[in-house]
């Protein structure tokens, strides 16, 4: 035993592998200490980072989540970001269905969304690579073009000067995606399932985005107004710091409110 | 951008700009063994500069049930830098972490699903600001 402790400590010695432990690493930091206290942007988790733990506590029926329709593009930009979020974030839940007609399809219509808001170019490798992989059935490649194109996306956005559009694409793919988690969990509730929902600066985040919109013309969009108002009411059912449990009504009450906004913006009736 | 970026002490997640692309490039390099683990490696990422002896934390809304490698890279050649992943209440929550240079990386598996900081330092660089950039993978 004491051989194969001195083994391994020679090899992380001859790797270069310093342990932290050798340092004095602060067992506790006071966070107000650092002086920008709020969240200015922040790496929004993707879909499947949920749903790997979904998958870990039971046995979703993912097909049964998948929608029928992706959804209908008006023209109004703000929509149509959205709509591409939750487009994205339906290629998730396909990769779960292991379906890939339907991953196929959801390729091809990310590439369609994006020639509307104009980013087309920044993701026609990913829905090539999208479609191939998926015809391989190589979900895990698959779900890294899906996290690609929504980066992709994004950052064009951000080149064109559309840093708020690029946002609405994350907040419509969270709203599909919490949709998601919520109508799991709701079917077969488990208090760490609706634990999965506590994202209280991801929730902060969004609405402050929503609420310091520089563009007058998404500032008075409809769409965008209904999700701020949304967010809102979603905050305080999320849970708080003292560790409360997220009940099933509060679960129940998200998936309404997300399906009623994924409603809004995929233009349908379905929920 | 990149004097906006020198003026905060702390950057809580900003989005990885040009500048940073070198350093990203040594972050997915950390990242490597833990792809090879079966991780997936998050396509986004974080990214800023420091001076020595400085400090940024990032914010990341980690879930529990999965488990989750930081890596951070720097371009520059005969820097250290250190990556430590506290929670929101401030107390250490890595279950292991290592540093190599110019490389870092540290492991956690969430108790409670929440935000989470990471607490990126630079200890030494011949240089005055140090490029840097942290990705994170999950499994």
């Amino acid at each position: 035993m004491i051989k194969n402790i001195r083994l391994i400590f020679a090899l992380a010695i001859a790797a270069g592998l310093a342990p932290c432990g050798a340092q004095a690493v602060p067992e506790s930091i006071d966070l107000s200490k650092f002086p920008a206290a709020e969240v200015e942007d922040v790496v929004v988790p993707v879909p499947s980072e949920i749903f790997a733990v979904l998958d870990k506590l039971g046995s979703p029926n993912w097909r049964g989540e998948l929608r029928e329709s992706l959804g209908k593009n008006t023209g109004n930009r703000a929509q149509v970001a959205l709509l591409l979020g939750t487009v994205i974030a339906e290629g998730f839940i396909a990769v779960e269905a292991e379906d890939p007609t339907k991953v196929q399809e959801i390729g091809r219509e990310v590439l369609v969304l994006a020639e509307a808001i104009n980013v087309r170019k920044a993701v026609i490798a990913r829905s090539k690579s999208i479609t191939e992989k998926a015809d391989a059935k190589d979900w895990k490649a698959v779900r890294r073009e899906f996290d690609g194109a929504l980066q992709d996306v994004r950052g064009a956005m951000q080149e064109l000067g559309d840093d708020e559009l690029a946002q609405l694409v994350s907040i419509g793919g969270w709203l599909r995606g919490t949709q998601v988690l919520t109508s799991i969990v709701s079917k077969d509730y488990s208090p760490d399932g609706a634990e999965l929902l506590f994202q209280p600066e991801l929730l902060t985040y969004f609405t402050n985005k929503l609420d310091s919109l520089k563009s007058t013309r998404l500032g008075k969009d409809q769409l965008v107004a209904q999700i701020r108002k949304t967010l809102t009411a979603i905050r305080p059912l999320i849970g708080k710091d003292d560790g409360t449990k997220i009940s099933a009504d509060s679960v129940e009450k998200i998936n309404k409110m997300t399906g009623e906004m994924v409603a809004a913006i995929t233009q349908s009736k379905e929920a | 951008m990149k004097k906006r970026f020198a003026a905060l002490l702390i950057l809580l997640a900003v989005p990885v700009y040009a500048y940073v692309n070198d350093a990203l490039s040594f972050a997915h390099e950390a990242a490597v063994p833990y792809v090879k683990k079966g991780f997936s490696v998050r396509e986004d990422a974080w990214g800023g500069d420091l001076g020595v002896k400085e400090q940024q934390a990032v914010t990341a809304q980690l879930f529990k049930g999965n488990e989750y490698w930081f890596a951070l890279g720097t371009e520059v050649k005969g820097a250290v830098v250190t990556l430590h992943i506290y929670d929101s209440k401030g107390k250490l929550a890595e279950s292991e972490a290592w540093q190599k240079g110019r490389f870092a990386g540290a492991r956690v598996v969430p108790q409670k699903t929440g935000t989470y900081y990471a607490i990126i330092t630079v200890e030494k660089s011949p240089q005055e600001r140090t490029g840097w950039a942290v990705v994170y993978a999950y499994k």
